[in-house]
């Protein structure tokens, strides 16, 4: 197990910036997981690991050495594409069989060692096939197969989930996680769906136009977003972002909001006290509900019934909210209902920067344990 | 059968009626007819003849000449077949690179294929004259030669010749062919070969040759039959010369029509020369055959 380091690395493609300058630690044995929108870099990071890219600056470390100059073969590397690349003239053992037979191992061991890839991935029955005569899924087994069968330090994984209909991407998900556990090995896995990167990884790296936004476990990006950027694009629905400010006065905080003031616990009076300091507020669709007592009152503007739960957007003085809200709840259009915001768990944000300003102490971080 | 399905039949009959007829008129008919004339002996300019049966064929298959045609055509077809996929299966894999000019020297690759034998003839005879053509000149001033060579008066330079002009008028088309399917190949694959621990040559054999082998299989088929009857790119660059080591079947079907006014003859001539373009049709059928039958 080997762990992966990018140095200050920069991509450019001509006068095209994908990574502008890229610093990330990649401990032995994690799964990593790439996340952003389309574009963000992802792919390209990938693929400067792989060394189908070359960096234009910076340096690349697999373990101990540095590979900018290393040729993808000698890397000791294996990567599944998104479009699992499967020679089509060879039969499913034949494909598995490739790395082996181009690394020179002997070729007795051959069949002991498909016969366990085929095992832990089911392709027994598959073995006398051509990629043409497989399913997705199955096609993406052997992608699989061929990148474990040569025991590499690092696994590459390119959304390789993306051309799998719903129900098989869930069935692969857990298989993905349980053959992690398994091997123990160093992942590298790119996706744009943040569900695969929240229930997979042990750390998810959030990109943006090739910046690195927050490299952090799943709950900790959940939980505690670096900025604007990873709140609202983590979590379904989004975070809702609305312009506030935070009040201080007599050694009291107060948040003003919709033309609402909030008292805020001591604990949140932030080292900085200006008397008025003009931020981003979030708040997550649960952190917001319909109060039992008297309380500022939010006018229902929309409710998107899902079966299991409502989305209610909700209007608090020209501030939108959107509210998680009880599958079968009553609740009128233009009705003015009272609502409550969890304090503890509200997100600040500079106004101007997007960064966040909480202060650390308020919450206990729930890290999730990188050794899963 | 109801009225609706008889409509329909009778519906099909006639549009496809135009397309049979026409290929009755365009093949059947001269095959028929070239078939037909084998059995006789006909004086070309009258057309006029009396029926020998199978003479012609008896006088063909025990005549020296006729087997030494034969020989001298599939020496030619396997010369310039085998030069025409070297050279052009090399030119697509280096146009399908990122070469400088790439889209330039597309485009002039084409240009032998494009241009009228008759034209390319006369340059090439230019070059090989004996006396005054540029190659003897540049070879002599090479150093490489004392004497200017004889390139198309003598064996086996004419032949040699003969299969390399041939090879350079005809690989544009394995180039074009060949190119497409290359740009087709999933830059993927190449990929995964290269993580997979597969060199430059092992990327060749292992991603690009698999994926070309139905291309090739089909243009070394269609190139076969048509250096098997190439006619004119042969007889204007040596006539058939010297002493007949350049005669191939095609133009000694002409010599008799036409030079020795034998038409029945030449008619028998070309249905043994379509029987041998026959025997490869066959094995190239069951070959296809085969692939699609795992
Ligand atoms: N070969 C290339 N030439 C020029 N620009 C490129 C090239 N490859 C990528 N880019 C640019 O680099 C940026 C990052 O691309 P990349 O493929 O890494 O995105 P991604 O995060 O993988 O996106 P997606 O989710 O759509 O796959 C994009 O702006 C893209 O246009
Ligand atoms: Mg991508």
């Amino acid at each position: 197990m080997v762990n992966v380091i990018f140095n200050k690395v920069q991509k450019a493609f001509g006068s095209v910036v994908a990574i502008p300058d890229l610093n990330l630690e990649i401990g032995s044995g994690e799964f990593v997981s790439l996340l952003g929108p389309s574009g963000c870099g992802k792919t390209t990071t990938l693929r400067m690991l792989a060394g189908l890219e070359q960096p234009t600056g910076g340096e690349i470390r697999i373990g101990e050495r540095a590979v900018n100059n290393v040729a993808p073969g000698e890397r000791d590397i294996a990567m599944v594409f998104q479009s699992y690349a499967l020679y089509p003239h060879m039969t499913v053992g034949q494909n598995i069989a490739y790395p082996l037979k181009k690394r020179g191992v002997p070729k007795s061991e051959h069949p002991a060692r498909i016969k366990a890839v085929a095992d832990l991935l089911q392709l027994g029955p598959l073995l006398e096939r051509r990629p043409k005569q497989l399913s997705g899924g199955q096609q993406q087994r052997v992608a699989l197969g061929r990148a474990l069968v040569r025991d590499p330090k690092v696994f590459l994984l390119d959304e390789p989930l993306s051309n799998l209909d719903a129900k098989l991407r869930a069935h692969m998900r857990t298989e993905l996680i349980e053959l992690h556990r398994r091997l123990g090995k160093t992942m590298v896995y790119v996706t744009h769906d943040q569900l695969e990167a929240m229930t997979m990884s042990t750390r998810i790296a959030v990109m943006h136009q090739g910046h690195l936004q927050q490299f952090a476990t799943p709950s900790e990006i959940y939980n505690r977003p670096a900025n604007t950027f990873v709140a609202s694009f983590i979590g379904t629905p989004s975070m809702t972002l609305v312009e506030a400010e935070i009040e201080m006065a007599e050694g009291a905080a107060f948040l003003l909001v919709g033309g609402q003031r909030f008292p805020l616990p001591p604990s949140l009076v932030m080292a900085d006290s200006r008397h008025r300091r003009p931020i981003t507020l979030g708040v997550r669709p649960e952190d917001i509900s319909i109060a039992s007592g008297e309380a500022a009152r939010a006018s229902v503007k929309l409710v998107e019934p899902t079966g299991h739960e409502s989305i209610v957007t909700l209007d608090l003085g020209g501030a939108h909210f959107v509210m998680r809200a009880a599958g079968d709840v009553a609740l009128r259009l233009g009705e003015a209902v009272p609502i409550a915001l969890r304090i503890d768990r509200l997100h600040f944000f500079d106004r101007e920067s997007g960064q966040r300003i909480n202060t650390d102490a308020e919450r206990p971080a729930e890290f999730r344990s990188i050794a899963r | 059968m109801t009225p609706l399905e008889r409509r329909y039949a009778l519906l099909g009959l006639a549009l496809i009626a135009p397309t049979v007829l026409i290929l009755t008129a365009v093949i059947v008919y001269p095959l028929l007819s070239a078939i037909y004339l084998s059995f006789f002996s006909i004086y070309t300019p009258t057309l006029a003849g009396k029926a020998v049966g199978l003479e012609n064929y008896r006088t063909i298959l025990s005549s020296a000449y006729f087997w030494h045609a034969l020989w001298t055509t599939f020496v030619w077809t396997a010369g310039t077949l085998v030069l025409q996929i070297g050279f052009g299966v090399g030119m697509a894999l280096l146009l399908n690179q990122n070469i400088l000019f790439r889209s330039l020297a597309r485009s002039l690759v084409l240009f032998p294929y494009f241009i009228s034998t008759v034209v390319a003839v006369l340059v090439w005879r230019w070059l090989f004259n004996d006396l005054y053509g540029i190659l003897n000149h540049l070879l002599i001033a090479a150093g490489v030669i004392d004497m200017p060579v004889d390139w198309l008066g003598s064996m086996p330079n004419a032949m040699v010749s003969v299969i390399t002009v041939g090879a350079w008028k005809f690989f544009p088309f394995v180039v074009i062919a060949v190119l497409a399917r290359l740009q087709t190949i999933p830059e993927h694959l190449y990929e995964a070969a290269r993580i997979d621990g597969a060199g430059t040559f092992s990327r060749f054999t292992d991603v690009t040759l698999p994926q070309l082998r139905d291309v090739l299989s089909i243009v070394i088929l269609l190139r076969i039959i048509w250096d098997f009857k190439e006619f004119d790119l042969i007889y204007l660059l040596t006539g058939g010369g010297p002493m007949d080591n350049t005669r191939t079947l095609p133009l000694i079907v002409y010599q008799q029509a036409f030079g020795l006014n034998q038409m029945g003859m030449a008619a028998a001539y070309a249905v043994a020369m379509m029987v041998v373009m026959l025997v490869f049709m066959l094995a190239y059928l069951a070959y296809s055959r085969d692939r699609s039958t795992p």
